[in-house]
């Protein structure tokens, strides 16, 4: 047997989540200018201070230029040829989720995400946001026993106005780079957390963001408050139907952490990534960053990322606190002709900061993927200190693997070490494996998942065997 | 243990391989009854172990011709894991570190890939973990080495125990332990070959691809095939072994020809 | 801009080999005009000393810096110095061995970029200055074995702009040991460009020590190209300049050959010393072992750029890279950056970064067996050098070498 190629065909899986809901929605019409701006704030009816932000971020994005800089040559994309706000009709947020359309429900029980009543998950509290509209929050009643809001972005301005006008921008400023400044001038909806003091949340947060408009820009903002001494474990999941056309997604996450405070993001991204000559998918455009304001806070991002034509995304810490703690595990696997350009930034501000890097790239296929790092050590971090270990494996040999760390250091007393290796899955593990009955798929896919394994202890009970599925689907043999 | 009257259930005819240009097995012959100890023999190259891993399958290698029969099936038709799961064990000489997969998730995946085969049921994580503290002292193997990672960091006796181990839970019809007993100490090599001989059965066979004759104190062949130049060149009982204990292998050059594959019974 | 044209029409005009390629230099360099910092690979540099450093005029004369005191001058035993500067490379003054020749004029214009070419270096700004300048070039051909070192030493001149050029042909099962000695003066300023062409199972070590002083800038490239089964060492040593860019660029163009690159450098004051370095397999089964070894002080800038590109054609390709770091002082700084680009999926590459500061447990154990702070800092310091500094070919007083890189350090 022929084993690079069957290791290429095993990676070629069909897209399970590639159907389209049909449901009606609202449209404007496509391109943007000051106007459609102000439209989509006034359609949702937001206060003057948000207005202005969009306002001012819009201006700036006039101003700046798409960056280029990362390995991913896709085609020039015409901003006018967008639309900038879509939203299913009947969408005004329902008191029970029984008046939800049912044709939303059944989307996210397709997608295994069941939201009503009886066949919920357990311990999670889910918000779905359908086209960057959320359609429903679970668990609302039993979180605001203890304080947690957690709501979609759209609701939280209208109810939180004053902690949106704290917060919002203040870790991504509008004008952070090019993709943040348009999701900041024309933001749809999203999902908005916010522990309160001492309040350790009861159960996992979830959001899990679908899309379903072909020619529809999706634009979600992810908001994400612990005050000192809470914690919170949030999870993202992404899926979106196949088009042979590409959708541009721009998002952006802001999370901050106060004194002993702790949050961990995990995310499993799974948009619809093309086929196999590179034609649709989604350009998954993200910045995410965290905010160690406090003394002794972490902030921890665990990520994996199996779908998007192309990903172009660097979760990031800022750590100001003294002694506060940033992690960053990723596993990213492309195949065909993806794209992927992702890593992160660990900026050490403060004293005895400490950060984490662990960083597995697959690529299989024609793809490439890319691991972009920074870290940096300001000349106040004294005692600070970082660890980056990040591996490659190609599975073919048309896949390409690129790895840039980057240091930067201007403290004497502090610690930085990275490592990092290029491997492949090799013939004799494979024969090892198979002599003793283990079939092909499941060699590969043990491998697989055995390289990403320092990944995975790092997410939620939950997300773990999800994100093991995943990869082990995405490595199943094309028959069966 | 020799029954004239016992099953064949491997049978290797005439079989012709190379690896990319070279030729290294020059027409094979040998037949395997239910219940004997094989032992094969010979210098560096002599193509011992390039049978081993022919018999398991190994992509490396093409046979261009000759086949094997196993149990009267076409062993070469079968994929590895096929050949493992109707009951073929290969000991590797160097057995594989793979990083990152659990040593005991490896076992429990590939015991009941066998037991699958055997019609037997699946075994749940806890029926595996006392299957295997069972088994596992039959090999005296510190119980730690199952939480590790597929032999990664183990020592060389580590190693070779854990093939042993793997071979009591797959419990094979045909066992073939290339050079088991190199880089073993003493006390190691009694502990590997105690284990050997107890899972030997009466419906069973062991082939030992070795170099020295020592392994052979501990397991008593019934029969010993000398290789070279990727044939059997001459094959008795286990004075055969101990006469080239003594006098090495330089006879082989002297002697002209050979009588190719020797069809005992 | 206008100055920066001024400046190169003032330099002289060249003939021969070197005429077409200055030609094509000045193209280039006005095409390109002068590097700035949103250009990724000078992001870091201080392009403001740049555009002070091309104004300096075009050295006239150099003197001999070398007194009769100097160890460097005094000739060890089986070693050939070549003194080289960009006006006369005393051609005729040089008694070289068997087995060592000039380049005469067709094999120059035949083989003269060739390898510059290979290193991807036609549009590099450094290159381009250089033959945009150089007047004259050295060019050896070396087809023996057991060969004496050949030592080519370059001389400074103060407020002066010196170019120079050497290309070497190392013809097939040659061996050559080589040492190369750049020596700064009061606000020179070095362009210095080396080709060097391994033949199939050429042999190459490599030796280049950079010293500057006061104000001195350093631009060399270093430009190699590996045929199969050859072996090539590089060890630098960059210490003393204000501003220093060194960039050694191997390409094996059929793989199946091995790199090694050790490289040293220190930086002190308000210096800025960078090593942009990149190795290239075109072939299979080629190796590389790389170790680049920083130590910023004072105010001082390091910077470390390593490239490995492994294209589709390179499998079975083993690449190591280690970037080292101390970090000595809290206004200094360090910049690395390794970077991997692989498309071949059977090669094992592996790439490390540390920074700290001198190991605190290794002071302390020194300290505790009665040696002083300030002592067991330089003895660690020393070490650190060591290992680098012994790769160097041999003949080399390691100790004079060893004493300048220790000269204004301090704990």
């Amino acid at each position: 047997m022929n084993s690079e190629n069957s290791v290429g065909e095993l990676v070629s899986q069909p897209y399970k989540y590639g159907f389209v809901t049909d449901i009606e929605t609202e449209k404007i019409e496509k391109g943007l200018n000051e106007e459609v701006v102000r439209l989509i704030s006034s359609k949702k009816k937001e206060p003057d201070f948000l207005l202005q932000f969009r306002l001012k971020a819009f201006n700036q994005w006039k101003k700046m230029k798409e960056p280029i800089w990362a390995n991913l040559g896709y085609p020039e994309i015409d901003y006018q040829d967008i639309i900038y706000y879509a939203a299913p009709k009947k969408i005004e947020k329902k008191e029970s989720l029984e008046e939800v359309d049912p044709k939303l429900l059944e989307t996210f029980d397709k997608l295994g995400i069941p939201l009503s009543e009886q066949k919920r998950l357990s311990n999670v509290a889910v918000d779905a946001v359908f086209d960057s509209v959320s359609i429903a929050t679970t668990y609302k009643e039993k979180l605001a026993e203890y304080g947690v809001i957690f709501c979609s972005i759209g609701e939280a301005v209208n109810d939180y106005p004053e902690l949106i006008e704290r917060y919002i921008g203040s870790v991504v400023p509008s004008n952070d780079n090019f993709f943040a400044a348009l999701n900041s001038a024309v933001f749809s909806d999203g999902s908005f957390v916010y522990i309160p003091k001492g309040i350790d949340c009861p159960m996992e947060l979830s959001s899990y963001f679908r899309i379903n408009s072909g020619d529809t820009g999706q634009f979600e903002r992810t908001l994400i408050i612990a005050e000192e001494g809470a914690s919170v474990s949030y999870l993202e999941g992404c899926t979106a139907p196949m088009f042979d056309t590409n959708t541009l997604h721009a998002a952006v996450v802001e999370l901050v952490a106060l004194d002993h405070a702790s949050i961990k993001y995990s995310t499993v991204q799974n948009w619809y990534s093309g086929n196999e000559h590179g034609i649709g998918g989604i350009y998954n455009f993200v910045t995410k960053r965290g905010h160690c304001r406090g003394k002794k806070s972490k902030i921890s991002w665990s990520q994996v990322e199996t779908g998007s034509a192309i990903t172009w995304k660097y979760p990031s810490c800022i750590l100001q606190g003294e002694d506060s703690i940033g992690e960053f595990y990723s596993v990213a696997l492309t195949n065909n002709q993806q794209k992927a350009d992702t890593g992160t930034k660990m900026v050490h501000v403060g004293p005895r900061t400490r950060s984490t890097i662990v960083s597995k790239g697959i690529s299989a296929g024609h793809s490439s993927n890319s691991y972009r790092g920074l870290v940096q050590i300001g000349s106040k971090a004294l005692g600070a200190r970082n660890y980056s270990q990040c591996d490659s494996m190609l599975i073919g040999d048309q896949a390409e693997a690129k790895t840039y760390p980057y240091i930067r250091s201007q403290q004497p007393q502090s610690n930085i070490e990275h490592e990092a290796s290029t491997c492949r899955i090799s013939e004799d593990q494979l024969f090892y494996l198979q002599s003793r009955g283990i079939g092909f798929e499941e060699a590969v896919s043990m491998m697989v998942s055995g390289f990403c394994r320092d990944v995975f202890n790092q997410l939620p009970m939950e997300f773990a065997a999800e994100a093991d599925k995943l990869l082990a689907l995405k490595l199943e043999g094309s028959v069966g | 243990m020799i029954r004239q009257d016992a099953k064949v259930i491997l049978d290797i005819v005439d079989l012709h391989a190379r690896v990319e240009d070279q030729t290294i097995l020059n027409g094979v012959n040998l037949k395997v009854r239910a219940g004997e100890i094989h032992a094969v023999m010979g210098r560096n190259g002599s193509g011992k172990s390039t049978l081993s891993k022919i018999i398991a399958g190994h992509p490396a290698y093409d046979v261009t011709s000759g086949t094997i029969y196993f149990q009267g099936e076409n062993l070469l038709a079968m994929e590895p894991e096929e050949r493992a799961r109707v009951g073929i064990f290969l000991g590797f000489q160097y057995p594989i570190e793979i990083p990152g997969v659990s040593n005991l998730e490896f076992l429990r995946v590939s015991t009941n890939a066998r037991r699958t085969q055997l019609g037997l049921e699946e075994l749940d994580t806890f029926e595996f973990e006392d299957l295997v503290n069972e088994r596992i002292k039959l090999v005296q193997m510190d119980p730690i080495f199952l939480n590790r990672s597929v032999n990664e960091g183990f020592s060389g006796g580590e190693k070779k125990r854990n093939e042993i181990l793997q071979m009591a839970l797959l419990e094979p019809i045909v066992a073939i332990l290339d050079e088991t007993d190199s880089g073993l100490d003493i006390d190691a090599l009694r502990i590997v070959s105690s284990g050997v001989n107890q899972l030997a059965k009466p419906n069973t066979a062991t082939i030992l691809i070795t170099h020295y004759q020592r392994l052979l104190n501990e397991i008593t062949p019934d029969y010993v095939h000398v290789m070279n130049a990727g044939r059997i060149i001459r094959t008795g009982g286990k004075k055969l072994a101990l006469e080239l204990e003594k006098s090495g292998y330089e006879w082989l050059d002297a002697e002209p020809g050979n009588q190719g594959g020797l069809n005992h019974g | 801009m206008d100055e920066y044209l001024q400046w190169l029409d003032s330099l002289p005009k060249a003939s021969g080999a070197l005429k077409a390629i200055q030609l094509r230099g000045r193209e280039s360099l006005k095409r390109l005009g002068l590097p700035n910092q949103a250009i990724e690979e000078w992001r870091l540099s201080d392009i403001a000393h740049l555009k002070k450093i091309i104004q300096y005029p075009y050295v006239k004369e150099l003197n001999q810096i070398f007194d009769e005191e100097n160890p460097i001058k005094s000739l060890v035993d089986n070693k050939i110095q070549i003194i080289i500067d960009s006006q006369d490379i005393h051609k005729e003054s040089i008694n070289l061995p068997k087995g060592i020749r000039h380049l005469n004029q067709s094999e120059l214009e035949q083989s003269l970029g060739h390898s510059i070419e290979k290193c991807s270096f036609m549009d590099n700004w450094t290159v381009a200055m250089n033959h945009a300048a150089t007047m004259e070039v050295l060019g050896l051909k070396v087809e023996g074995k057991n060969l004496p070192l050949i030592e080519i030493v370059i001389p400074s001149q103060r407020d002066s702009f010196i170019p120079t050029r050497v290309i070497i042909f190392v013809e097939e099962n040659a061996e050559l040991e080589l040492t190369q000695i750049i020596q700064g003066s009061q606000n020179s300023v070095h362009s210095h460009v080396i080709e060097v062409h391994l033949g199939q199972e050429a042999k190459v070590n490599h030796g280049l020590l950079a010293f500057g002083e006061m104000n001195s800038s350093l631009m060399a490239n270093i430009a190699i190209e590996q045929n199969a089964r050859s072996n090539y060492s590089l060890t630098t040593v960059q210490e003393g300049w204000l501003f220093s860019r060194l960039e050694p660029r191997v390409v094996q163009i059929e793989g199946q050959a091995h790199t090694n690159i050790k490289g040293l450098q220190i930086s002190k004051g308000k210096d800025q010393i960078a090593t942009h370095s990149l190795v290239r397999f075109d072939g299979p089964e080629g190796t590389l072992d790389q170790l680049q070894k920083a130590a910023a002080a004072d105010h001082s800038h390091c910077i470390f750029n390593g490239s490995i590109e492994v294209p589709r054609i390179a499998q079975k390709t083993n690449a190591n890279q280690l970037s080292r770091n101390l970090l000595l002082s809290s206004n200094a700084r360090i910049d690395t950056k390794p970077e991997l680009e692989i498309v071949a999926d059977d090669v094992r590459c592996a790439h490390g970064a540390t920074v700290s500061q001198l190991e605190e447990e290794q002071i302390f154990y020194l300290r505790s067996r009665g040696i002083e702070d300030d002592q067991a800092a330089a003895l660690i310091f020393k070490g650190y050098c060591q290992e680098i500094l012994n790769c160097l070919p041999q003949n080399k007083d390691k100790t004079q070498i060893m004493q300048k890189l220790l000269r204004g350090m301090r704990k």
